[in-house]
């Protein structure tokens, strides 16, 4: 039970938690997946449908950066549409977090 | 797992899909081995940590199919979405099949009443007014239009009924994504 609530948790910020790493800067796919895997134990191939998802509804966009070593890089950026997004997700976040912490304070 | 055998396993899942994107989805993988070798990891353990690529393929296959339905609503792409969902295994096929079919029946009868309402109907407005029934000539062309205009109501009614019903199934095939679970339970 706590398994399955964990997993339905972490399946619903993760839309959020990228779109704040990409607020703060750039990044491509594999950054982003190392910073979430370690932070949120998250599995690394999530990252990928997700980004496809995302970029279709038009919340990132993607340009080329040329590597050192190997083929360009694939590196994403927030559009317009996906900072206002991430405004509006990270208010209701924190209305339900803190909503919840109340109560868990309650019942403590 | 090798990166060649990872990849020719999600390139076999993903085939039929437009060259284009199964070209833009390898290549994303492919970057990914890249960086986690220069991150000094093994290429089993990348493999491993990424999941089953075939689960892979068929989640990516899901998403296109969604997509197009998204962008056309016609027919085909209501089936392409529906059977992309049902690859996932999210639904039942078991559980599902006879009530889908039995809703899909449903709709199917009324657009076929639609149908023969309409027709009927133009029927009536044509004719009824020189059969010399009761009432007079446009009372029957009036009731003739009238039932055309019900039969097209009707028809459009179920119309957004079989929109909802796809929609209705995606969202629930969506809830049911299985590469999130795995993915996270796997982490080592």
């Amino acid at each position: 039970m706590t398994e399955a609530i964990e997993v339905q948790l972490k399946k619903g910020v993760l839309g959020l938690c990228v779109l704040a790493l990409l607020s703060k800067a750039d990044s491509y796919a594999y950054e982003i997946a190392s910073k979430l895997a370690k932070a949120i134990d998250m599995g690394e191939g999530t990252i990928y449908p997700l980004m496809r998802r995302m970029q279709s509804e038009g919340q990132v966009e993607t340009y080329l950066v040329e590597s050192q070593a190997g083929p360009p890089r694939k590196y994403y950026r927030l559009t317009e549409a996906g900072r206002s997004s991430f405004t509006a997700q990270k208010a209701e976040w924190a209305a339900f977090s803190s909503a919840v912490e109340n109560i868990l304070g309650a019942a403590a | 797992m090798t990166r060649a055998e990872f990849l020719t396993r999600l390139k076999r899942g993903l085939a039929g899909l437009p060259a284009g994107q199964i070209a833009d989805i390898v290549a994303d993988y492919e970057a990914h081995f890249n960086d986690a070798q220069e991150a000094g990891r093994s290429e089993s353990e990348v493999a491993a940590a990424l999941g089953d690529p075939e689960r892979l393929a068929r989640e990516q296959r899901a998403e296109q199919g969604v997509k197009r339905w998204e962008e056309t609503k016609n027919p085909s792409a209501a089936a392409g979405a529906i059977f992309a969902i049902l690859g996932l295994g999210a639904l039942d096929i078991f559980i599902l099949a006879p009530v889908l079919m039995g809703v899909l029946g449903t709709l199917f009868a009324f657009f076929m009443a639609a149908i023969g309402i309409f027709v009927a109907g133009g029927a009536v407005a044509t004719v009824g007014p020189f059969a010399g029934q009761p009432g007079g000539p446009a009372v029957a062309f009036l009731l003739g239009i009238g039932l055309m205009a019900a039969a097209t109501a009707l028809g459009a009614v179920t119309g957004l009924l079989s929109i909802w019903l796809v929609n209705g199934l995606v969202w629930f095939g969506r809830l049911h994504y299985r590469l999130l679970k795995p993915a996270i339970e796997t982490q080592v």
